[in-house]
């Protein structure tokens, strides 16, 4: 090549077709970095400069871009295996077989594509959880976290209906538990309470869910436009208007000096892809997706499951009816999570995670979140909550949904021995009153009307009596009729050795065996004298941790307003209702508090 | 840094995806087709190519990978003698070509796969063992209904059927239409899901697949059904019997023969193309009403209840008259002066059978109604024969009183009459 004539690339750096595409050159300067952001409608969708802080790994873990990015596998390994596979149930399981044995890459695919969908929600999850700690939904970012919580639901509902199209005895019965559960819908169910007069199984929730009475390929065909042309479409547009309310809103974290979003943040974002590459790949090549005999309509497995992610809800379904577990309970939390920046008027721990300290608590030492204590422990407890449930019904939950823990072997022959029993309606709705009313507060002003009528002592005095005194109901309300009423399904449902069958007939369940054998062993006397003590205490305790709260409680009253904290004490009371109800169920062997069989009422 | 986290996960990346590549082409089946090619001369591998083979039967709905690892099975001249690059003994590849018919639709197995123990059916949720040895026999009845005309054939399989008759199963269990509901329908056995089958595979040693699982049944009905006696179980609540299907004492190759017809009881449905129709059988004619008795005491299971000629002896947990289904041998003795009450039995069945211990759970046999399936001219032969077992009681010592012998025990019939 002569001296002084331009060599190939520069002759092609400056045709027409080059300039067109990359606009300008290469070289690391101000004006190039602005560029390659605004130039580019992707990168567009980000700040041209944004704050050193807010890019930090540890701040955001990545967590939203990963979902996205997780979110794009989909997309295309989801495109990838459309070419393959036909929904129609004589052929759809078929399709998945030779995915898994003759389709070049075909099981990598498929493993690829379950994995990201299992691995995107969770990212979503935690996504959720992050903004939450950091305290990145307050204002101005409500309606985006709103956003947010209808693309979490959506990811949901993307999964499930993913599940079924294997067409394999997992995926006919996972979605089996859902259908059913829209099926007892209230109001709209054939199965519900409410249901409406013209409501029949071939016109209810369950039929619009699955297009027929039973799933077949009706149910196969829906599931499969909703799963790859409908939901992703819908949930696209959500999308874009997250991610444009996360520029229009800017980040929640704005300290530090700012840098330019190319490198910057580019190069971090495509680490982060990259490694998800990388960890999604590994677990494709080592695990393979399940895939189990083909659907059969007429033998279900026992235990049939839930797609992982609605375990926690199937779980439920033993402590409440379905159609509290299965509608009631997923709208309030629903509700529960869109409610979250409308009812936090705390202004304080926006862009930064929730500082912990430790502190002392009477004699106990407690960690807590400093700025956000009450907001934080909450959120916390209700994640926790969901978690531990569905770590319940995966792990601890064999054959007939009874009980194993994770290390014992399931066995179909086991013999059920635990026994439950129902609390009189009466008692049942004492106690609950008794537990909601704990959620009242003393508003500042009855407290001054208290104080100038009987002397300053009287608001804190009215305090202890009000909750020692639901303490003691609560716990009385419990015990008697566990202890001594009978149980009008006797001979039918307790058949088992009773306990305290002097005094009624009761239950197996741990706590009840514990008390039994002491009073067994320690006589009638001290043994019911011990129980009596037990009651006494456990009121107490209970009445006591109310109090503990009471000065929250009526701060938040005086903060809030009426309705804002009728809002956040009913949905608390709620949360930790289902805990309660979990408790009693598993250790004391409380079935129902209150049963009202004409509504299907059962909680 | 931030370099050398892009190199190292691009490598790593570029790493994952070479290896899936080697993965992918170098399969257990690419293997034995090397394998297979390197044993062939070049002029007879011409024509021949390697990649994955399949025979699609959309009239079977079948597509059988088989021929991408059994690569000379319909090709004789390229045989080894090792497997799986044997050729198909026999001449039966004539007659159901594989274009036709393809492999697992006789043998089993998961056609669909191309990974040997997948393809066996040895893997968890393929509920299509494969066939091996003569258990193939219980695929032929699929399309051949006229059984004897196979005999040569599958020789297992139409002694199954025969044994199957000879041991009265039909007596609780029916086999489409014909047989008695005492026991469940085995019409469509063959193709039972294990689903329903855990808590007995619990029960029995690996491989938990029907095939074993039929072994294991006819060999020990009740070591998969042991029952739950009274002490293991929480108080009041009711005993569970073992099975009552009794313990026939088959000797290993009626094992087999038997498991061959149950394989062979299968939900398939075919085109009528493929399925040659069972002639009627005729209906042995017999000089004697007793001889025909017999053949109709056979025919409907009888035996499998009140014993082989009526000898009794089979359990029947807390039934009255020392558990056990009664003896027929004293038929005459009670019902001698009373034919019509014998018949009336026969027809309408016992049902429920009095209970030794009227605070545990029924019994698991009874005598069912039979009014619907024994025509007129049956029963009364069947009643012939039925009285004609006296014969075969020792006689009555010549020292011996009258009260001595059987008395029918009346309060046993009263409850029984009083339960009908």
């Amino acid at each position: 090549m002569a001296e002084g004539r331009p060599s190939f690339k520069q002759y092609l750096k400056k045709t027409k077709i080059w300039k067109s595409i990359y606009r300008h050159d290469f070289t690391d300067t101000p004006k190039t970095r602005l560029q390659r952001v605004f130039g580019n409608v992707f990168l567009h969708l980000q700040p041209v400069r944004v704050a050193k802080d807010a890019i930090r790994v540890t701040y955001t873990w990545g967590l939203g871009g990963i979902s996205f990015y997780l979110f794009l596998v989909l997309v295309v390994t989801g495109i990838l295996l459309m070419f393959y596979y036909r929904p129609a149930s004589v052929l759809a399981y078929q399709d998945i077989k030779d995915l898994s044995f003759a389709v070049t890459l075909g099981q990598l695919l498929r493993n690829m594509h379950r994995w990201a969908a299992h691995l995107m929600v969770v990212a979503v999850i935690f996504h959720m959880v992050r903004v939450f700690l950091t305290g990145a939904y307050k204002p101005p970012r409500e309606y985006n976290w709103v956003v947010g919580v209808l693309l979490l639901v959506m990811t949901l509902f993307l999964s499930y209906t993913g599940y079924l199209l294997p067409w394999d005895q997992l995926a006919l019965w996972a979605v089996t538990v859902g259908a059913q559960m829209a099926a007892n819908s209230p109001i709209l169910g054939n199965e519900g309470p409410f249901r409406l007069p013209f409501i029949t199984t071939s016109n209810d929730a369950r039929f619009g869910l699955i297009g027929g009475t039973v799933i077949g390929d009706a149910t196969l065909i829906r599931f499969y436009v909703l799963h790859c042309i409908a939901v992703p479409f819908i949930f696209s547009i959500f999308l874009c208007v997250h991610l444009w309310r996360v520029r229009k809103d800017s980040f929640s974290k704005q300290t530090g000096e700012k840098v330019d979003v190319w490198p910057h943040l580019v190069s971090r974002e495509f680490l982060a892809a990259l490694l998800v590459t990388v960890i999604l790949f590994a677990w494709s090549l080592l695990m393979n997706a399940p895939l189990e005999a083909e659907a059969n309509l007429n033998v279900t497995p026992n235990p049939s499951k839930a797609p992982w992610y609605f375990v926690g809800l199937q779980e439920l379904l033993v402590y409440f009816d379905p159609w509290i577990a299965g509608v009631v309970l997923p709208t309030l939390i629903i509700i529960g999570l869109v409610a979250i920046p409308y009812v936090d008027i705390n202004p304080k721990g926006v862009g930064s995670w929730a500082r912990m300290r430790w502190k002392r608590l009477g004699p106990l030492p407690i960690w807590y979140p400093e700025e956000r204590p009450f907001a934080v422990s909450v959120f916390m407890l209700g994640i926790v909550m969901w978690f531990v449930l569905i770590f319940i019904g995966t792990y601890c939950r064999g054959p007939n949904w009874e009980w194993y823990w994770p290390w014992e072997e399931w066995s179909h022959r086991r013999i059920t021995k635990f026994t439950l029993k129902d609390i009189p309606n009466v008692w049942g709705g004492l106690l609950l009153m008794s537990y909601f009313l704990l959620g009242s507060p003393i508003p500042q002003k009855v407290k001054a009307v208290l104080a100038q009528r009987a002397g300053p002592k009287a608001p804190v005095l009215a305090s202890a009596a009000l909750h020692l005194g639901l303490g003691i109901l609560m716990s009385v309300a419990l015990f008697v009729p566990l202890l001594t009423a009978a149980d009008p399904g006797y001979p039918d449902r307790s058949r088992y050795p009773t306990l305290f069958e002097s005094l009624g007939h009761a239950v197996n369940a741990p706590v009840m065996m514990a008390l039994f054998q002491f009073v067994e062993r320690a006589g009638p006397a001290a043994g019911y004298s011990l129980i009596a003590a037990i009651i006494g205490v456990l009121g107490l305790a209970l009445g006591g941790l109310g109090m503990i709260f009471a000065k929250l409680k009526d701060r938040m009253y005086d903060e809030l307003g009426l309705i804002k904290y009728t809002i956040v004490m009913s949905l608390l009371l709620m949360m930790m209702g289902v805990l309660a109800k979990i408790v009693l169920r598993l250790l004391f062997g409380v079935k129902y508090l209150i049963s009202i069989p004409t509504f299907s009422f059962n909680i | 840094m931030k370099r050398v986290y892009f190199l190292v996960a691009t490598g790593l990346l570029a790493l994952l995806f070479l290896i899936s590549m080697w993965q992918d082409t170098d399969r257990e089946w690419t293997r034995t087709q090397r394998r297979f090619f390197k044993t062939l001369a070049k002029d007879e591998r011409r024509g021949l190519t390697g990649g994955i083979k399949q025979t699609i039967v959309s009239n079977l709905r079948r597509v059988d990978r088989c021929t991408t690892c059994h690569l000379a099975i319909d090709k004789p001249q390229l045989a080894l003698a090792e497997e799986p690059f044997t050729a198909h003994p026999g001449d039966y590849l004539q007659w159901h070509p594989i274009d036709k018919f393809g492999c697992t639709v006789c043998h089993g197995g998961q056609g669909l796969a191309t990974e040997s123990a997948a393809a066996h059916g040895d893997v968890k949720h393929w509920e299509e063992p494969l066939l091996r040895g003569p258990l193939v026999q219980a695929s032929c009845r699929q399309c051949h209904g006229d059984l004897p005309a196979i005999q040569a054939q599958a020789p297992l399989l139409v002694k199954g059927r025969e044994l199957f008759k000879a041991q009265g199963c039909y007596g609780c269990h029916t086999v489409h239409e014909f047989g008695q509901t005492v026991s469940s329908d085995l019409s469509e056995i063959g193709s039972k899901s294990y689903l329903l089958l855990h808590a007995d595979f619990e029960m029995m040693p690996e491989p938990h697949d029907r095939i074993h699982w039929f072994m294991r049944k006819l060999k020990h009905p009740r070591m998969l059904n042991p029952g739950v006696r009274p002490e293991e179980l929480p108080a009041g609540e009711e005993e569970v019997f073992p099975t009552t299907m009794p313990d026939f004492g088959l000797a290993e190759d009626q094992i087999q023969a038997l498991t061959v017809y149950l394989l062979s009881l299968t939900a398939h449905d075919f085109p009528a193309s493929y399925v040659t129709p069972a002639k009627p059988e005729r209906e042995p004619s017999y000089a004697l009403d007793v001889e025909r008795g017999k053949a109709v005491f056979a025919k409907f299971g009888c035996t499998a209840c009140h014993g082989i000629e009526g000898a009794g002896g089979r359990r029947n947990w807390n039934a009255g008259l020392g558990q056990e289904v009664p003896s027929l041998m004293y038929a005459k003795a009670y019902y001698g002066n009373d034919v019509d009450r014998l018949k009336d039995l026969i027809r309408h069945g016992r049902q429920p059978v009095p209970r030794a211990d009227a605070q545990a759970p029924q019994p698991g046999l009874y005598m069912p109604p039979w009014k619907d399936r024994i025509s007129e001219e049956e029963l009364d032969a069947l009643v012939a024969y039925l009285f004609s077992l006296a014969d075969r009681l020792p006689a009555v010592p010549p020292g011996a009183a009258q009260a001595d012998l059987p008395q029918p025990s009346a309060t046993v019939e009263e409850s029984a009459t009083s339960a009908n």
